[in-house]
């Protein structure tokens, strides 16, 4: 269960203050909805640990996170875009993700290969990102986010722009980590995505 | 490549740091003309040690004030034994370190145009200071000082700096010897030929004189032996002047501290042999300090005879060349 | 909780902190030392005689006339040049403008000199020409436009290559907005390229001022006479002829005061000066222009590259026939090739201690909260600049003398003080490209706990390799050429490189010199050429790039 109790962030140089007050059950999706500049990225950023909240605090199965580092913290987050090294290969991308110093032993890399395989990517392990088309660009990145078995996902936008084909995919390994018992956060404005993933939804 | 190349290199530099270990070694402070491959080093030093049954060691520093800086920041404890390459711009200021002992040696042999009775330093070679000039830019040199001073502002000259070099500093006692008094204004009529003051003789001699771009500079009478010996060109010529050319002596001495005066004491005196002499004229292009005889190469025949050495004790100097520097840098700055 | 238990090595941020931090503190307690033992053997300190000669005012007088019309001249080439080099990313030969541009800087003075004279001296092929051409010109290459040639000959490719790094670091939008509204001539200058320029430009300023006002051999050979004499020159002779260790290090004090200050106002505001572009644009972006802007640009070129190439291209001409054995002459490799051997044995450590020192210090730099910690790594950039290297050895010589027993700590000294030398350009090419990872790599970098090592060697690294390269051959450039610091240690009768240029300029060799020279040359050459080759960031893969992808069928 994850847990944001009173979370506050304060906001440009006025001192505007962004309050978020909210609960996610283990397994589970929540949906955040909002119009652009609603706070909807800040809030991902405030619980992956990129952003410092000005108070409040941010609980786990009960323990609070809120002051961890942010590669200290049980989440991996996916974003629009931007998610991959550009200067590093699809395999390393993702190795990466498993050990931050690409330390693996032969199941680990084996499973990023059948991973590949299983997203239809198979031999594209050698490939640079900027090969690549937006849509395998992004199979490559959930890949690794689920490859780290986190068990909490922030998804900022995960299918803005993308073909129906993808799309596909890409639902299908969402859900099937979901039925895995992994928690996740999306935040997106887009409504097919909200209501193929989302158990339940919270306006801001 | 890097990684392939440290320990080869390494390689190259381990014998340098086992020859320490030798019972007997003579410790020689001198500099890099003296100790080049092609310098009179190190035929001297095979030549040495074949009759002591010592090793010799030089350390090479960049010119002879900065032996003397080196022995001065060293002070007793400095592990040489014998200084070799000071010159009479730098004597004095050698011996009021009291760092120097006597060199015991008989003078005798000497074949110096003048009287020389130091007990502390004992030259090696010497030779006059002097304009060399391109006789293919240049017919008819100035045949004195005077005449060089009044030619016409066309003629252009190379000298060096006396706050930086040996030459210069010659040059300057030079005038100073010749006029005296007068030598500030001489120096402001030369100002205008003065194409430049470089740093050092070889600046000048390397960038300036060989490219072509002033016909004379500021060098030594024995200059031309080289061109004439190796270079096989009698294109160099050095000017004689009828003033008379300043002298140059360079000396060695034995120091104070050395555990090792004997071995030292007979270097000084193997320095007064034909065995190291011999080695000087085209190694070092100096006169010999002792006669040779025979054994002169015929080219230094064909060098000029000045009518007369000019030369101050090097005590004089030591007292006044802080002055006379001072008051050429009015001269020539406003 | 994270997955990793073992923590990455060197993650703890202190390692980004303290080393450099440390090192800075070690460099400046360096020089305190180096100038307090001076001073102590100096024993009394008398300012007042000293400072108040007339020739004395006259010489900083002079030294800081002179570095400013260097300053200016430099600045005035090198403005148009990188705007030049920027605008025509195809102009033929632009890798090649970029080499030479790098050579000039690193070049040993008296070569390099020697060919500026070939060209532009009395008997010069310049001279030649403009004689022909201009009878009666007046030209003089000796006095003061001598040495602003010169100065400009050493500065002017180094401050246009710093100043290359600022217009291609224009963000792509701002570029393409500029041709789209089809800006040209002043306004581009106006709107796009004087506000990339503007914040390094003081840097840049200060750092071609320094290296002129530190200027001492070239100031000398050019110069004339007495009436040029810059406060390096008195420093030389105070130290080395008058054994005046008083005035010598009063006089470097005045020099670490003036130009201290100098960076003191730059530092104050932040400014960068960094030569590797840190962003590049993806593709050029056409620029409206008319025809004859891309001719005078052309033609500025041109005139760079002949002004660059031609000084080099008569150290190549004077030295080859000593290269170039003939049955008659001796072969000068036997001394040559130990000589190399011995020089990079200095030089190599020397320019991998002052890359690794460098790196320290930025990571330090960017670390660094409390201004004085900032203040720390920011003086290391630029103190060994501004300290006679001679003073420094001399104090350090002092300092060490009773451990000072053999040769090899000698050696280790030079490589020492030769690589401290070459830091603060290292500095200034790696600066730009160690700051420029965006903030969305090292948020992600973090969730990942791409941290410490391994976000130095998956991160960094890939966009450093080709900095670190060309810094590389900036430090060990730099310390192969240099012969101040090896003349003041001793060497035991084997010369290194440039030893060996000096010993043979002292005895007549000067054919052989002018082929040492020429070899040097050649060295530097082959240090930047093969360092310039290491691959950059790679965006795609090499074999399979140029193959279309193929798309997977349910994609």
């Amino acid at each position: 269960m994850l847990e944001i109790k009173d979370l506050a962030f304060e906001y440009g140089p006025d001192g505007h203050l962004w309050r978020f007050d909210f609960s996610v059950p283990a397994g589970e999706c929540l949906a955040i909805q909002g119009p652009s500049g609603s706070g909807k990225s800040t809030l991902l950023s405030l619980v992956a640990g990129f952003l410092p909240p000005a108070s409040g605090r941010i609980l786990w199965m009960d323990r609070p996170i809120q002051l961890l580092k942010p590669w200290q913290r049980p989440v991996t987050s996916v974003f629009q875009e931007h998610n991959l090294f550009e200067h590093l290969n699809v395999f390393t991308n993702i190795g990466l993700g498993i050990h931050p110093g690409l330390k693996l032993d032969e199941s680990q890399r084996q499973a990023i290969e059948a991973g590949l395989e299983r997203t239809g990517l198979a031999g594209f392990g050698p490939r640079m990102p900027g090969e690549l088309s937006g849509g395998q660009r992004q199979r490559v990145a959930l890949l690794r986010a689920i490859l780290r078995r986190q068990p909490l996902l922030l998804l900022d936008e995960p299918m803005t722009g993308l073909d129906t084909e993808t799309r596909k995919i890409l639902y299908a390994m969402l859900l099937e980590e979901k039925a895995r018992g992994i928690t996740m956060l999306l935040a997106s404005h887009d409504e097919e995505e909200r209501r193929i993933l989302a158990d339940s939804h919270w306006n801001l | 490549m890097f990684s392939r190349l440290i320990p080869a290199l390494l390689a190259v530099s381990l014998p340098a740091m086992s020859a320490a270990e030798e019972p007997a070694v003579l410790n020689v402070y001198t500099h890099p003309s003296f100790a080049a491959e092609w310098g009179p080093g190190p035929a001297v030093k095979e030549a040495f040690e074949e009759q002591c049954g010592c090793s010799l060691n030089y350390t090479v520093l960049d010119s002879g004030g900065d032996i003397l800086q080196r022995l001065r920041l060293e002070g007793s404890s400095t592990p040489a034994d014998v200084v070799l390459g000071l010159d009479t711009g730098t004597m004095e200021t050698a011996r009021q370190t009291g760092l120097l002992g006597r060199h015991g040696q008989s003078l005798e042999r000497l074949a110096l145009p003048v009287n020389w009775d130091d007990d502390t330093f004992v030259p090696y070679d010497w030779g006059y200071f002097a304009f060399v000039y391109d006789t293919e830019q240049l017919q008819e040199p100035p045949s004195s000082l005077e005449e060089l001073v009044n030619a016409p502002d066309d003629l252009k000259i190379i000298i060096q700096d006396p706050r930086t070099s040996t030459p210069g500093l010659g040059l300057l006692l030079w005038m100073h010897t010749v006029y005296g008094d007068e030598a500030p204004a001489k120096w402001q009529q030369l100002s205008n030929k003065i194409l430049a003051t470089t740093q050092s003789w070889s600046d000048g001699y390397f960038s300036l004189f060989m490219n072509g771009e002033a016909p004379m500079i500021l060098s030594y009478s024995t200059s031309p032996a080289y061109h004439m010996a190796i270079d096989k060109t009698d294109r160099y010529q050095a000017a004689r002047f009828n003033e008379g050319h300043y002298l140059q002596v360079e000396v060695a001495a034995l120091v104070e501290s050395s555990d090792n005066k004997p071995l030292a004491r007979s270097f000084l005196d193997f320095m007064l042999t034909a065995d190291f002499q011999r080695h000087i004229p085209l190694k070092n292009v100096m006169y010999p300090a002792i006669d040779l005889g025979d054994e002169l190469p015929s080219v230094f025949d064909k060098l000029i005879a000045p009518p007369e050495a000019l030369y101050m004790d090097p005590a004089k100097v030591a007292s006044i060349r802080r002055q006379l520097v001072n008051d050429w840098l009015d001269a020539l700055t406003n | 909780m994270s997955p990793h238990t073992k923590a990455a090595p060197f993650s703890h941020p202190g390692w980004q902190l303290w080393p450099g931090l440390l090192l800075g503190t070690a460099l400046l307690l360096l020089v305190a030392l180096g100038l307090g033992s001076i001073l102590r053997e100096a024993g009394e300190l008398d300012i007042g005689p000293s400072l108040a000669g007339s020739y004395f005012q006259s010489v900083v007088g002079f030294t800081l006339w002179q570095a400013l019309l260097s300053v200016v001249l430099s600045l005035a080439l090198a403005l148009p040049v990188a705007t030049a080099l920027a605008r025509y990313t195809g102009f033929p030969g632009r890798t090649l403008i970029l080499r030479l541009m790098e050579l000039s800087l690193v070049l040993p003075t008296i070569v390099a000199v020697s060919g500026i004279i070939a060209v532009f001296g009395r008997q010069g092929w310049f001279t030649g020409l403009l004689n022909i051409w201009l009878p009666g010109n007046g030209w003089n290459l000796y006095g003061l436009s001598g040495i602003l040639l010169a100065h400009v000959f050493f500065n002017a490719p180094l401050a246009a290559r710093i100043l290359l790094q600022a217009l291609d670091s224009i963000p792509p939008p701002r570029m393409r907005t500029a041709s789209q509204l089809g800006l040209g001539g002043w306004w581009l200058w106006r709107a796009v390229h004087w506000p990339a320029i503007k914040p390094v430009l003081p840097g840049v300023a200060a750092l071609v001022f320094t290296l002129c006002f530190t200027s001492f051999a070239i100031i000398m050979t050019l110069g004339g006479g007495p009436g040029t004499t810059t406060l390096e020159v008195a420093i030389y002779q105070a130290l080395r002829f008058e054994f005046d260790f008083a005035r010598a290090a009063l006089f470097a004090m005045l020099q670490l005061l003036i130009c201290g200050g100098l960076w003191w106002l730059v530092f104050r505001k932040h400014l960068d000066t960094a030569v590797l572009p840190n962003r590049r644009l993806s593709r050029p972006v056409p620029l409206f222009a008319r025809p004859w802007q891309g001719f005078s640009a052309g033609l500025l070129l041109l005139i760079f590259t002949a002004f660059l190439v031609a000084p080099l291209l008569a150290i190549i001409l004077r030295g080859l026939p000593a290269l170039w054995p003939t049955a008659d002459t001796p072969s000068i490799y036997q001394q040559l090739l130990p000589a190399t051997a011995r020089s990079l044995l200095i030089a190599i450590p020397a320019g991998l201690g002052s890359v690794l020192v460098a790196l320290l210090t930025l990571a330090a730099a960017n670390r660094a909260r409390r201004r004085w910690f900032a203040i720390v790594p920011t003086v290391t950039g630029y103190l060994p600049l501004i300290v006679p290297p001679l003073v420094l050895g001399t104090g350090l010589f002092i300092l060490l003398r009773p451990q000072l027993g053999n040769t090899m700590q000698g050696w280790f000294l030079v490589a020492l003080i030769n690589g401290l030398m070459a830091v603060p350009f290292v500095l200034q090419i790696l600066r730009g490209p160690l700051t420029s990872l965006d903030a969305g790599s090292l948020q992600q970098a973090d969730q990942l706990g791409i941290l410490g090592w391994y976000r130095w060697r998956w991160l960094y690294w890939p966009h450093l390799r080709r900095p670190v390269a060309l810094a590389l051959a900036y430090g060990v450039a730099l310390s192969l050429g240099d012969f101040g610091v090896i003349a003041l240690f001793g060497s035991p009768g084997k010369p290194t490189l440039p030893v060996l240029l000096y010993q043979q300029l002292g005895s007549y060799r000067l054919a052989e010199a002018a082929g040492t020279g020429l070899w040097l040359l050649g060295l530097l050459v082959l240090i930047f050429v093969s360092l310039s080759r290491v691959p950059g960031v790679k965006s795609r893969t090499t074999s399979a790039a140029s193959q279309p992808l193929p798309e997977p069928e349910h994609a």
